[in-house]
């Protein structure tokens, strides 16, 4: 049995409950074990524009935090895992460490380094895929068409992650729906980025981006959508809405989270194990399909 | 692409080669730009960051721009023009740009370089100093500010602790103390309250 603290980030606890209810769910299905913790804080992302220093100090908190608990992390959010992966490279180097310590001390931590950073899907590939393990299905999601969306910060940077994946041309998610039962669908915008990072000061670039994706998956005919990241479901799921409305369009694109696609397969309720009923776009197109 | 049309009549110039300092200096200083618009120390100030060395390999080949994800929606966004201005030293044009705040940090500058120039580190090299300047937008200030409350960048009520506890999840911890230490001690705090009192 695998064991991980979970770092939870910012946007999955607040905004996005669903991913974190499904991953609990899934996790404790396969044996992956998740120790909490209250001592985590944001990874730092949020302010490597204002202060690389800082942000960075802040990535060591969490590596420190996960260090003291022995465990390696395993971030529900694919930019957490990035930022803290990157952070945690840096500070293998013993001058960099030394002069992050200095000040951590004060908070009465310090980072000795060897602290790993995966992302969820990854560890689930590698659970499940990587180590050749049949899973019991308990719905029978075949016929029902898929596609994928990776999320910028799965794929790159690429000397960072740990990940299997080409980022011009990733695989793992399509393989982890296929072992739902459901099929993959390929599409031209597989790997456009959901723009959720300048969503607060230049909404219009990130809406613009998140309708080409939806005309794409439209026109691709697609059941559902599945990310593996809680800012790209927002602005996918949560935003699509407002997108239509600011375009005149009708997209319906039932957005969901890849442990809600997984869990469903494994024969979760719906709704006390996954809460598909958080899910603001209607994935009537896909639950009508299971039994 | 549609980028030189301010230029009068185009002397037989096909649009590729039209967008190149040229166009930087017609956007960064509104009309043309004079001796004093540029500052020499501003390049070498910028590649003073590790991270941002390599901006000398540029090239300037836009396969930064070609495969952004943002200059495809919004043309005025252009990594490869930012990168032109940096070199060029129009400091203020580049500090106080807007477009420095759009860019939604993919990393596809980077990964298509082939001069490896880490353009996406370079920008976040911009930021930093532009942020040092006070011009950090809104937003971020207001997620610095949650962050040294709550330890997330949002704020947490009363409201999501009960939408937690319906669906059986921990309590979070909700308390900034680590994080604010972190605030404090180092420049983030400064660069907020500076963009306060402007």
């Amino acid at each position: 049995m695998s064991r991980y603290a979970l770092f939870l980030g910012c946007t999955t606890p607040v905004h996005v409950v669903q991913y974190e209810v499904a991953a609990r769910w899934v996790c404790e299905r396969l044996g992956i074990d998740l120790v909490d913790s209250t001592d985590f804080i944001c990874c730092g992302f949020s302010q490597i524009d204002l202060d690389g220093e800082g942000a960075l100090q802040l990535a060591a908190v969490n590596l420190a935090q996960a260090s003291r608990m022995g465990l390696d992390i395993l971030s529900l959010c694919p930019t957490c895992t990035g930022v803290l992966a990157d952070a945690a490279q840096k500070l293998e180097d013993e001058t960099v460490r030394e002069a992050v310590n200095d000040r951590l001390r004060a908070l009465d931590l310090a980072y000795e380094g060897g602290v790993r950073v995966r992302h969820f899907s990854h560890v689930l590939y590698e659970e499940i895929e990587g180590a050749g393990r049949a899973l019991e299905l308990a719905r029978d999601l075949s016929g029902i068409r898929i596609a994928p969306h990776y999320g910028c910060h799965t794929l790159r940077p690429e000397a960072i992650l740990d990940g299997p994946d080409d980022p011009d041309a990733p695989f793992t998610l399509h393989r982890l729906i296929a072992l739902t039962g459901a099929e993959p669908v390929d599409y031209e915008t597989l790997t456009l980025c959901c723009g959720g990072k300048a969503f607060p000061v230049a909404k219009d670039i990130s809406f613009a981006l998140v309708r080409k994706k939806l005309q794409n998956l439209t026109e691709r005919e697609v059941d559902a959508l599945v990310v593996q990241c809680p800012t790209c479901y927002l602005m996918y799921g949560t935003m699509q809405d407002e997108v239509n409305k600011k375009y005149g369009t009708q997209y319906r694109i039932g957005t969901l989270l890849y442990p809600q696609l997984l869990g469903l397969a494994l024969g979760a309720d719906p709704e006390t194990d996954l809460a598909l009923d958080l899910n603001e776009t209607s994935l009537d197109r896909l639950l009508s399909r299971l039994d | 692409m549609s980028s030189n049309k301010k230029q009068k009549p185009p002397p037989k110039r096909e649009p590729e080669t039209g967008d190149g300092p040229g166009q930087a200096q017609e956007e960064g200083a509104e009309a043309s730009l004079t001796i004093d618009d540029l500052d020499p120390d501003f390049p070498r100030e910028v590649m003073s960051h590790e991270e941002a060395r390599g901006l000398n390999h540029c090239y300037a080949c836009a396969s930064c721009t070609a495969g952004c994800p943002v200059h495809e929606v919004f043309p005025e966004f252009d990594p490869r023009k930012l990168a032109l201005m940096v070199k060029l030293g129009l400091r203020t044009a580049v500090l106080s740009s807007p477009h420095l705040w759009a860019c939604t940090a993919c990393h596809s500058c980077e990964e298509h370089c082939p001069q490896n120039v880490q353009l996406y580190h370079i920008l976040n090299v911009l930021k930093n100093m532009a942020a040092r300047e006070g011009h950090t937008p809104y937003p971020w200030i207001i997620q610095t500010r949650n962050l040294a409350r709550t330890g997330v960048i949002y704020r947490t009520d009363e409201s999501l602790r009960e939408k937690r506890r319906a669906r059986s999840l921990p309590e979070l911890a909700c308390e900034g103390e680590k994080a604010r230490a972190v605030i404090e001690a180092s420049d983030l705090g400064r660069r907020v309250e500076r963009r306060r009192r402007r």
